[in-house]
């Protein structure tokens, strides 16, 4: 028994070692989000191109505004339009559109006030995924975007 | 032994846990901490052990779609139809703050025409029956109480996946089976046993894949419904499961399980009156043959030898889970929980049903 539970230590403390190297650092907003695996390279193309990913954040803020657990952070927050622009951008970058620059600040800068719950976090992984079913993009394609825009939980949330 | 009418323990124990459940949620709701933030089918469904995880195999999830900021839980019925055995499960299971997670499931094992035949031949063996075998022929059914709690250590199995860090936890179960008399029959060492494993689970969204490993320390015998350790020792081992889940949808998941069970009674006989191990049989079977006795009674021999021996095999499952949504999610699994104690073969259909709340 003394050994198994020397094992559990041992594998939980290196494990949680790499844990907190990991959560430090930050996520790029400048480059193509590095996933295990990596997201598929057509995953920009599947989404429909520049046209395909400007109308999926536009989708997504829609479902965002009609969502009562989160809208009216965003609407306090104000600028929806510049808010939808950014994301264009964020995304596009994310997924490897060529040409396309982020303008904003840093996820973690720009949600340092707000105090963004998990739960919060996750409304918004909700809608996005409403947002790919009225785009007709596949399950699989969306969730190429959904593990590239996962580890910004860790710039975003803050409780 | 009637297993059906000794059931107010059982009772006692489902009132316990379904008030416990309600008092957490309750009180989860005035203190403002009731949350059910989690994405969609990340919770996982409740095995028969009652844990968060597949069918049979605990994950690293924490039950219920609470996040960080509260407290859910969910509750879990489960009916597997096997040839010779139906195995039901219900149990509730609550998730505080993503971290812990605490459980309790009541496993029953209506044992049908295994037992009637064997109880039939042993009480026919035995004459009068010398001791209870714990066998009732055509009532015989096995009644276990697992209490469990799991604990996240580190990783998030989502938002990690720009690492190959895995989400990691920590449980362990306290498993009561009641039907301590049919445990002796079968050789098993003792009825009441804990269990620890620890989970690894990581979800590659690239992929649509979901993957588990889980290493649990145990010794028990089909999970414990046929008691823990074999006929001379009770010692525990390190077994290992594995679990894919590929995502169909956001609400829909297929995978398959597996899970490696021990040989601590594998290849004995049972214990029947006054004590004496059908595994005897099989000396007696040799004896026969080398001095050439064949015919009916080298047959009878053989036949006997054979029908009374106890396998144990790993245990498979291929399932499907739908989640219509949060509060509702089903398990339709086709299990091959191999051989059973006394009999070969166990295959048939698992179907579960969860609330959460």
């Amino acid at each position: 028994m003394k050994s198994f539970y020397k094992l559990v230590l041992a594998t939980a403390f290196s494990l949680s070692s790499l844990s907190a190297f990991a959560a430090g650092s930050e996520t790029p907003e400048g480059k193509v989000q590095s996933t295990f695996p990596p997201i598929s390279s057509d995953a920009y193309e599947k989404f429909g191109g520049k046209y395909g990913m400007d109308r999926w954040v536009e989708g997504l803020f829609k479902y965002i505004m009609l969502d009562n657990r989160i809208n009216y952070i965003f609407t306090a927050h104000g600028k929806i339009d510049r808010q939808i622009k950014l994301n264009q951008q964020l995304v596009a970058v994310m997924l490897g559109a060529p040409g396309v620059e982020y303008q904003g600040a840093s996820m973690s800068a720009a949600h340092a006030e707000m105090g963004i719950t998990l739960t919060q976090f996750n409304a918004v992984v909700e809608d996005a995924y409403l947002a790919c079913e009225d785009l007709r993009t596949p399950y699989h394609t969306c969730n190429q975007l959904i593990a590239a825009l996962a580890p910004f939980k860790r710039s975003i949330v803050t409780r | 032994m009637n297993g059906y009418s000794r059931g107010c323990g059982k009772k006692a124990a489902i009132a316990f846990a379904c008030a416990t459940l309600g008092f957490a949620i309750s009180g989860a709701a005035q203190a403002g901490i009731y949350d059910a933030g989690k994405v969609l089918a990340t919770s996982g469904v409740n095995i028969t052990d009652g844990a968060a995880g597949g069918g049979i195999t605990p994950w690293a999830v924490i039950a219920g779609y609470e996040t960080n900021q509260g407290i859910n839980g969910s509750i879990h019925y489960t009916y597997a139809n096997l040839p010779n055995y139906s195995l039901n499960s219900l149990g509730v299971a609550v998730g505080f703050y993503d971290r812990l997670e605490l459980s309790y499931a009541y496993d029953l094992l209506p044992t049908g025409s295994t037992f009637n035949t064997v109880g039939l031949l042993t009480n026919t063996l035995a004459g009068v029956a010398i001791q209870d075998s714990g066998i009732d022929p055509f009532n015989t059914a096995i009644r276990m109480d697992i209490f469990g709690a799991k604990l996240r250590v580190l990783g998030e199995s989502i938002y990690d996946s720009d690492t190959l860090i895995p989400q990691v936890a920590i449980g362990g179960f306290y498993k009561i089976n009641h039907n301590g008399a049919l445990m002796d029959t079968l050789l098993a060492n003792k009825r009441k046993d804990f269990e620890a494993y620890v989970a690894i689970t990581k979800i590659f969204f690239p992929l649509d894949l979901l993957f588990n490993v889980t290493v649990r320390y145990t010794a028990a015998n089909q999970t414990g419904l046929t008691g823990f350790g074999g006929p001379n020792k009770n010692s525990r081992e390190f077994r290992p499961e594995v679990s894919f889940a590929y995502l169909l949808a956001k609400n829909v998941a297929i995978g398959a399980e597996y899970a490696a069970h021990g040989k601590n009674t594998d290849g004995r006989g049972v214990a029947v009156g006054g004590g004496i191990d059908t595994s005897v049989l099989g000396s007696i079977t040799g004896a026969l043959n080398n001095i050439g006795v064949g015919g009916p009674v080298g047959n009878l021999a053989n036949n006997l030898n054979s029908t009374l021996t106890q396998r144990e095999s790993d245990w498979y499952d291929v399932f499907f889970a739908y989640f219509p949504n949060k509060n509702l999610s089903f398990v339709a699994a086709y299990a091959n929980l191999g051989n059973i104690t006394l009999t070969p073969k166990q295959t048939g259909a698992y179907f579960s049903v969860q609330a959460s709340f």
